[in-house]
């Protein structure tokens, strides 16, 4: 699926879910091109599409940026050509 | 980027010894402070009645005579307690309900489990507490109970909550159960991978909940000011989260409640909640005097968050040749009374060491008439790990495999795919088994009765919020702030790394952990995310003051500060045409602190990411003894891969530690409830833990593999340990005796009756 949220033609960020979140959330459809710099820009993408996501994005997950896991935080740059994927945030003991 | 590490290298000056705890004269003089240690004049003490009861419907409770009795101050009941809407917030493995978590505080409609708070009692003395809690007459409808988890999910099993849909199952079910959520992690296509195995090895599992088993109850004093205005002493992993949840337990605004973080006699998860501080909180309200409450040992087993128990089905496919090709789990686990065992994470690290092109996992959360589960190291992980683990080690006979050859062909590494979606971005597995691998312990020749098992284990290890500030005295030592409870021993690892990155002594740094109203937010100290994000924080926090010394230093040269660097701990011209000048040492220029700009102190505030995973390696040599079923533990190595070593002794206390709650978890500890759900053994003597005669030296090896993410490497080092020991000790059984166990923990009546099973 392309969401189409900007106009400049430069090369998408991945965005992906795992299976039960996009079931629950993105009507299981689990990769999304989206234009960004930024987690911020990633998330008003995800919002745009799923009016709402974005909270939820925000309180309930971690993101791992080409396989890095870090706290979701608005500033955090993505490139084009990452996969930006979303994932239940844990907690440890 | 995915990165391999192992080409990052340093030259460390004080990061990597072992220096003397700053923490250590105070706890050894018993001079330290912990939760119950706090006293203030006219302070009251609280008392708690509980239920006796696994599962009742609450009809009345008749306070009179308790509050008649001389010395009573006040008494609270579930509903002084505000009333909170009925909704899941925040990240789904640890979701806070705060109409179950007021709940879980203080019973209202019903007592959930044996031990549920149903009031509590503040009076000048303690004995007059307990004498009034023996007066409160509560009217019970008892009620059918359901304790394990798999006679929980019956259809026919008695309902915790009338109203409870499982979540996690579309079309929701119509039913009510006490199913509270299935969740699912799945990747490639399972029929068809365990079709191309050689070898497919199902079998089920069970394992007991376990108690953390920190020797400090629970304690904490509150006092509660005419102006709103609330201190609290308590002792947690996180003094910032005890402050948030019982601000919205009591109704109150955060910024009126100040914690200050007493010592902490150990947590292991079992302290990122509250249980007494909002009732002291309230009881302090109302009485307008200080309240101390401490629980006793039998209030912790009764009450507080165990580990979950588990029910587990497990079955994996490989090659001739070791090649794992498909994966599946299965895994029911006890939540206790409310929603939220770790379920979640279990399922996420049940296959994550290893590359599987195929696997499903499926998780469900259980609510039952036990205490509601909390956090233990690792949380879930070492639980599916028994499983796997001992059918990894049945695989690998199969096919005539070394078990810890079989791991290493499958090891993952960075670019490695996960069951649940992105790929590791790190190395570190692979090193912990080579290097036992390469032991001489691992060849070791064994005698009768005795057997060796390997098992490995995985975690994520955290990031996230945390403060430091860092100040210079006008003598040129140094002061550190964070707000992260050090629980492990991270006022050293904060002082190390200022240190090393001002290039000062260690001596010369004072670590502290400042009140929650003297730093900015810190998250708990849990997750192994503590000498990461908490370091990152204190690093930057060391880089700000570097720029103003460098910056006072320019001003004492009469120079531009680009001609200044910091080196070794001074302040030097960058080349000699700058001018000839004697390099400036930090008390030098603090010397001078008040003509040149003022205090020298900075904060530094991250949400930090990029923290790598943490993996662990083990083998154990037992000896089982045929004629009563005890088994010893003769040999325990165990590797992890811990990034960069801070200190490493206390790298390797973490690792001891985890090793040896293993040790417990898979040989003694269970809660054992009778008929009536009643919990039988609340006492450390009859819940066994672990003692110094029952373990030989446990050897820790430090693997380091450092993360580039972090200014010295670091990598979480404080749970990956606890998970490999249960199922290692149940392979080493199974080659001792060649009986496989399925089930924990691996006492010796159970280990007698698989022996005379034959």
């Amino acid at each position: 699926m392309q969401a189409e949220i900007a106009a400049t033609p430069v090369k998408a960020v991945k965005v992906a879910f795992t299976a039960g979140f996009s079931r629950r959330y993105t009507d299981s459809i689990r990769e999304f091109d989206v234009q960004a710099k930024n987690i911020r820009g990633v998330i008003r993408a995800m919002n745009d599409l799923f009016p709402g996501l974005g909270e939820t994005l925000e309180e309930e997950t971690s993101i791992a940026i080409d396989g890095v896991i870090h706290e979701v935080d608005y500033t955090q740059p993505v490139k084009p050509g990452s996969e930006v994927f979303f994932i239940p945030r844990i907690e440890g003991g | 980027m995915l990165t391999n590490t192992k080409d990052i290298q340093q030259v460390m000056k004080v990061v990597g010894t072992s220096p003397v705890r700053p923490d250590g004269v105070p706890k050894v003089t018993g001079q330290a402070q912990y939760g119950a240690d706090y006293s203030l004049p006219g302070m009251l003490w609280a008392k708690v009645l509980r239920s006796p009861h696994a599962h009742a419907r609450i009809l009345s409770v008749d306070t009179s005579k308790a509050l008649a009795l001389s010395g009573v101050k006040s008494i609270i009941l579930g509903s002084d307690f505000p009333e909170h809407p009925f909704d899941y917030v925040g990240p789904e493995r640890v979701a806070q309900n705060y109409w179950h978590m007021t709940r879980n505080i203080m019973a209202r409609e019903k007592a959930l489990f044996e031990g549920h708070a149903i009031a509590a009692v503040a009076a000048t003395t303690a004995a007059i507490a307990a004498e009034a809690v023996s007066l409160i007459d509560v009217k019970y409808e008892v009620l059918p109970h359901c304790i394990d988890v798999e006679d929980a999910m019956l259809p026919d099993a008695p309902l915790l909550f009338e109203d409870m849909i499982t979540r996690g199952v579309e079309p929701a079910p119509s039913k009510p159960s006490n199913i509270s959520k299935r969740l699912e992690f799945s990747t490639g296509d399972i029929a068809a991978g365990f079709a191309s195995a050689d070898e497919v090895v199902e079998m089920s599992f069970k394992t007991a909940a376990v108690h953390q088993g920190y020797i400090e109850p629970h304690s904490c004093l509150a006092r509660y000011g005419a102006d709103g205005q609330c201190e609290l002493w308590s002792a947690s992993q996180g003094h910032f989260v005890v402050r948030a949840y019982t601000a919205k337990l009591v109704g109150m605004e955060i910024g009126n409640l100040l914690v200050h973080p007493a010592e902490i006699g150990g947590g292991f998860g079992g302290k990122t909640v509250v249980y007494v501080e909002p009732m002291a909180v309230l009881l302090s309200r109302k009485t307008g005097l200080p309240v101390k409450i401490m629980m006793g040992r039998e209030d912790v087993f009764k009450s507080t968050g165990p580990t979950s128990g588990s029910s587990m089905t497990v079955k994996i496919g490989v090659k001739k040749d070791g090649t794992i090709v498909a994966a599946e789990g299965l895994f029911k686990f006890q939540a206790g009374a409310f929603p939220g065992s770790p379920v979640m994470n279990a399922t996420m690290c049940a296959f994550a060491p290893y590359i599987i092109p195929n696997v499903k996992s499926v998780g469900f959360d259980v609510v039952s008439n036990r205490p509601k589960s909390a956090a233990y190291r690792a949380p879930g992980s070492p639980i599916s790990a028994f499983a796997v683990e001992s059918v990894l080690d049945i695989l690998a006979k199969k096919i005539g495999m070394d078990p810890l050859k079989l791991r290493l062909k499958n090891a993952v590494k960075a670019g490695s795919p996960t069951a649940w979606g992105p790929k590791h971005s790190h190395d570190g597995y692979a090193e912990t088994i080579q290097v036992l691998l390469d032991h001489p312990g691992y060849q070791k020749p064994l005698g009768k009765n005795q057997g060796r098992g390997v098992a490995s284990g995985f975690w994520f290890n955290g990031g996230g919020e945390s403060t430091a500030s860092v100040h210079i005295n006008e003598d040129g030592t140094v002061v550190i702030a964070t707000g992260s409870m050090d629980v492990g021993g991270s006022r050293a690892s904060m002082a190390l790394m200022a240190a090393e990155t001002l290039g000062v002594p260690y001596e010369s740094v004072r670590s502290t952990v400042a009140d929650t109203a003297s730093i900015g937010y810190n998250h708990v100290t849990g997750g192994s995310r503590v000498t990461y994000a908490t370091g990152i924080a204190v690093v930057e926090a060391c880089n700000k003051v570097i720029e103003d010394l460098r910056l006072r230093a320019s001003l004492m040269w009469d120079t531009d500060i680009k001609n200044v660097v910091w080196s070794d701990g001074y302040a030097k011209p960058v080349d000699p045409s700058v001018g000839n000048f004697e390099p400036l040492s930090l008390k030098a220029i603090a010397g001078k602190r008040a003509v040149t700009g003022g205090p020298i102190g900075y904060e530094a505030s991250t949400n930090a990411g990029g923290q790598a995973p943490g993996f662990s390696t083990q083998f154990v040599d037992v000896e089982v003894d045929p004629e009563t079923g005890h088994v010893k533990i003769l040999q325990f190595v165990a590797a992890q891969d811990v990034g960069r070593a801070i200190h490493r002794d206390y790298c390797a206390g973490q690792i001891v530690g985890g090793v040896v709650q293993g040790i417990g978890w898979a040989l003694n500890e269970e809660y054992i409830y009778d008929s009536k759900g009643r919990l039988s053994n609340a006492g450390f003597l009859d819940y066994r833990i672990p003692v110094a005669s029952d373990l030989p030296m446990i050897e820790a090896v430090l693997v380091e593999v450092p993360n580039p993410s972090h200014p010295f490497g670091v990598k979480g080092v404080g749970e990956a340990n606890i998970v490999p020991p249960m199922a290692a000790i149940a392979n080493a059984i199974e080659n001792a005796i060649g009986r496989r166990m399925t089930e924990l923990p691996m006492s010796p009546p159970r280990v007698l009756a698989a022996i005379d099973a034959g």
